[in-house]
């Protein structure tokens, strides 16, 4: 028997799979940026303080580091491998991609992690106990560290939208891989939200530190980092969608009308916080900050990560694997073969492993049985199943239509690729017919 | 479960380079996790104890609070170092590690919040113990990540039976995708566990023998917690010693070289362990059986899928020596330097009373001075290399 390297299904009922990674990737996102912006941020503060010998400085630097070491380091160092336990569960085969094509390059990161780890726990610890002129070069090298972190990071979650040229499937080098057309803009769009974020969590420290005039002349400083963070955002984020493949500009183009005005309001907001931090930092109370972090972490964060995520579609990875597992193309610089037409041929349930026997051939009793089950194979990566579910609902789409609609839509369109951000998901006329029953009868 | 279907399941990409090398580092670094796990639990349950004597023992008052500490470090160190195992062993046995999270995908999510949760609270229990309370915090905390440690376990037993899967997926030919598949090996797992009481109780006798030569800890204090050391491990080791000879019976590998091995070794860090005066011998030891013990743990399952014709040596490649070169030299010298940049400068801080002036220590200044340069010239050659590509690819 013909089988493709499918695995098994996890679906998470109502919010489907892919979305408990988008949740564990959106808090890791906003410990891990945190850390980094952090780090820059330290670098510069102990600099001043050592040219300057501010020790009102250390003081501060002391308070944020143990706020860093329980929120970004305790978060960001266990959902940063949860990233990939939910992807794996979720992605399996996504998950593989990446890491068949970028393990040495993840090991590297993880020497910069270590560094990174134990750098953040002496630079807190140590602070009172070593010189001054050894803790600055410990800033500096954690700083580097971090940045580093993120320089490898960057390069294969690019490569998730795509590599941008054709460079890789020729050659299938793991550099063609990373260095592709987003990888740099990205990069520093990213390191522009870092900065903002190490801004926004600083306010949170200087508001609530008893000397007030030094609380205020750092409540300022972070205004200004704020700022500066939130310009190189908006800045990059320009060159970085001139970077994205056409399938994303076309979803561009049916999000952003909605999305727009909020965002704009967001900017807005978020400006005239960061105004009101340099102008006026006596304002700036510690609830006020701590509100302001989750603001920015739930209307700011996750709908840009869900966005991101949604430009993707309908691939996971590399442009070559779909959302729902199956290879879309030839890769010849790695000897890899597209699944489409495999799928197209045999259908689904003969060449996915892990159906059982009874239901590898549709019968009038089994049809809803296997149609559900297909439906969950082709679809449950991006939609959910249940009739009123919350995430990108699958029977919303299919509202009233009667299987023979339902069914003209899959032949139409599913099979052919026509629509952009969709996979081409190509069956034998048995297995839509199933699917569309299935789905029909959830529907009316 | 046949060797046709895992090789299918096998990732079309290849390995990118030869799967002996991952299969080692995988049992290097796997061996280093689980000893600051095991540290991580032997600390907490300490410090757990601790919190109830401290009140009556100012050698407890003190040792709870460094256990704390201890703990709180070593699930840090822990969650670092086994990111590198669970990458390598995603790279040789992909299959295995993929149906497993696929099949127990709940448990994979709840795995990472049980973590969080219970480190958060650690902290807690940190700030709590230092006002003289917080013990119901840290217990709260201890079941949170001994439950953490249950789901990992659980992966892991799941992950070398392909047998099973498949009944797993769909009992009685019904597909479940709910990702609720719950196995575990009790005696696997009450092994693994004991190991914390040996690995914490040799850990107290470095601390012992570390701090002996700093006149700011009395001599009672250093005898108290060396006592302490050498009793937890005593005993710990010989109810694992017990325990591992049970698993290994269970699992038919009980005259296996290894196993024997692993039996004289313990016997031999057991006589250690009692009469070794200088303790840091006794750890370098111990670093060796963990590393036995992961072996073992690799025979297992490399023996489970050779039974079924699946073998990692064969896995297809595609070197790509590139991103080889630049693991081994960043490994090489940004780990080792910086590693030992860290490492010397908290050694010699923790052996000073007082602040320690690093700036006239040649050996840290140097080491300080070499880690910066070369996280410096990793980035020029980085952004070098990456624009290179992007213009090669670009024009192409």
């Amino acid at each position: 028997m013909d089988f493709i390297g499918m695995f098994p299904l996890f679906y998470f009922p109502d919010i489907g799979s892919a979305w408990l990674m988008g949740i564990t990737g959106t808090i890791h996102i906003l410990a891990s940026h945190t850390s980094v912006g952090a780090a820059l941020l330290f670098a510069f503060l102990a600099h001043k303080a050592y040219k300057e010998n501010r020790t009102d400085l250390y003081d501060y630097m002391k308070k944020y580091g143990m706020f860093l070491l329980i929120f970004s380091y305790v978060i960001g160092s266990i959902t940063g491998p949860g990233i990939w336990y939910t992807a794996t569960a979720a992605s399996p085969r996504g998950i593989s991609a990446l890491i068949h094509n970028f393990v040495w390059v993840w090991a590297t990161e993880w020497v910069f992690f270590i560094y990174e780890v134990i750098g953040v726990f002496a630079l807190v610890y140590f602070i009172d106990k070593i010189d001054r002129k050894t803790h600055l070069k410990l800033t500096y090298t954690f700083a580097l560290a971090s940045v580093g972190t993120l320089m490898l990071i960057i390069g294969i979650i690019s490569f998730m939208m795509w590599p941008g040229n054709d460079a890789f499937y020729q050659t299938g080098s793991a550099s063609d891989a990373f260095f592709g057309v987003n990888t740099f803009p990205h990069m520093f769009l990213r390191i522009g939200f870092m900065i903002m974020m190490a801004g926004v969590i600083g306010l949170i420290i200087s508001s609530a530190m008893k000397n007030k005039e030094v609380s205020y002349e750092l409540t300022r400083k972070m205004g200004y980092v704020s700022l500066l963070g939130g310009f190189l955002v908006l800045f990059f984020f320009m060159w970085y969608i001139k970077t994205l493949p056409e399938s994303a500009d076309i979803l561009l183009g049916i999000y952003l009308p909605s999305i727009l005005t909020t965002r704009i309001i967001l900017i807005v907001a978020f400006a005239l916080y960061f105004l009101l931090a340099i102008v006026k930092p006596q304002y700036i109370r510690r609830s006020l900050a701590i509100v302001m972090l989750f603001v920015i972490a739930v209307v700011g964060l996750w709908p840009g990560e869900k966005l991101r995520e949604s430009l993707r579609k309908p691939y996971v990875a590399g442009r070559y694997i779909y959302s729902n597992q199956i290879i879309s193309r030839d890769v010849p610089g790695k000897g890899i073969k597209s699944e489409v037409e495999i799928v197209a041929d045999k259908g689904l349930l003969q060449v996915n492993p892990w159906i059982p026997d009874r239901l590898r051939t549709i019968t009038p009793e089994n049809r809803l049985e296997a149609g559900q089950l297909l439906t969950k194979l082709a679809c449950s990566n991006c939609h959910a199943l249940e009739p009123g579910a919350k995430f990108r609902p699958l029977m919303l789409r299919f509202a009233g239509q009667d299987k023979e609609t339902i069914k003209a839509f899959m032949q139409g369109s599913l099979a052919t690729g026509a629509i952009p951000y969709m996979p081409r998901i190509d069956l034998p006329d048995a297995e839509f017919d199933a699917m569309a029953a299935w789905i029909a009868t959830q529907t009316n | 479960m046949d060797a046709t279907l895992l090789n299918t399941l096998r990732d079309p990409a290849g390995v990118p380079f030869y799967p002996v090398v991952f299969q080692a580092l995988y049992v290097l670094t796997w061996a280093l996790h689980a000893a600051f796990v095991l540290l991580a639990i032997g600390s907490i349950t300490l410090s757990l104890a601790g919190s109830g004597k401290q009140k009556q023992s100012t050698d407890w008052k003190l040792l709870t609070a460094h256990m704390i500490q201890t703990g709180k470090i070593s699930i840090s160190l822990a969650i670092l170092l086994g990111i590198a195992p669970l990458l390598f062993t995603q790279v040789i046995y992909d299959p295995n590690w993929y149906v497993t999270n696929a099949l127990s995908g709940i448990w994979v999510f709840t795995f990472i919040y049980a973590l969080v949760v219970g480190y958060m609270l650690f902290y807690w229990f940190y700030y709590a113990n230092k006002k003289g309370g917080g013990k119901l915090i840290g217990l709260v905390s201890f079941a949170f990540i001994v439950f953490a440690g249950v789901l990992m376990h659980v992966f892991s037993v799941e992950s070398i039976q392909p047998n099973e899967w498949m009944n797993w997926y769909a009992p009685g030919g019904v597909v479940d995708t709910s990702g609720l598949t719950f196995h575990m090996d009790p005696v696997r797992l009450l092994f693994m566990v004991s190991l914390s009481a040996p690995v914490v109780g040799i850990f107290l006798q470095n601390y012992s023998d570390f701090l002996s030569t700093r006149n700011d800890f009395t001599k009672e204090y250093i005898a108290f917690t060396r006592t302490l050391g050498t009793k937890i491990a005593t005993i710990g080791l010989l109810v694992s010693a017990v325990l591992f000879v049970v698993w290994m019976f269970m699992a038919g590998l009980l005259l296996n070289p290894l196993s024997l091995a692993i039996v004289v070794s313990v016997l031999l860090l057991l006589a250690m362990i009692n009469f070794v005066k200088r303790s840091y011998l006794t750890t370098l030891w111990l670093v060796v059986v963990a590393l036995l013990i992961s072996g073992m743990r690799e025979l297992i399952r490399f023996q489970i899928m050779a039974d079924l014709g699946y073998s990692i040596y064969d896995y297809p490649m595609n070197i790509d020596w590139p991103s080889v070169v630049m693991f081994l030299l960043t490994f090489v010298f940004l780990g080792f330097t910086g590693v030992a940049f860290i490492a010397t400068l908290a050694w010699r801080a923790g052996k000073s009373e007082g602040v320690f002036d690093a700036s006239k220590d040649a050996l840290v200044t140097r080491l300080a001075n070499s880690t910066f340069a070369i996280l410096v010239l990793w980035c020029l050659v980085y952004f070098g290399w990456g624009m290179f590509t992007v213009f090669k690819n670009s024009f192409a």
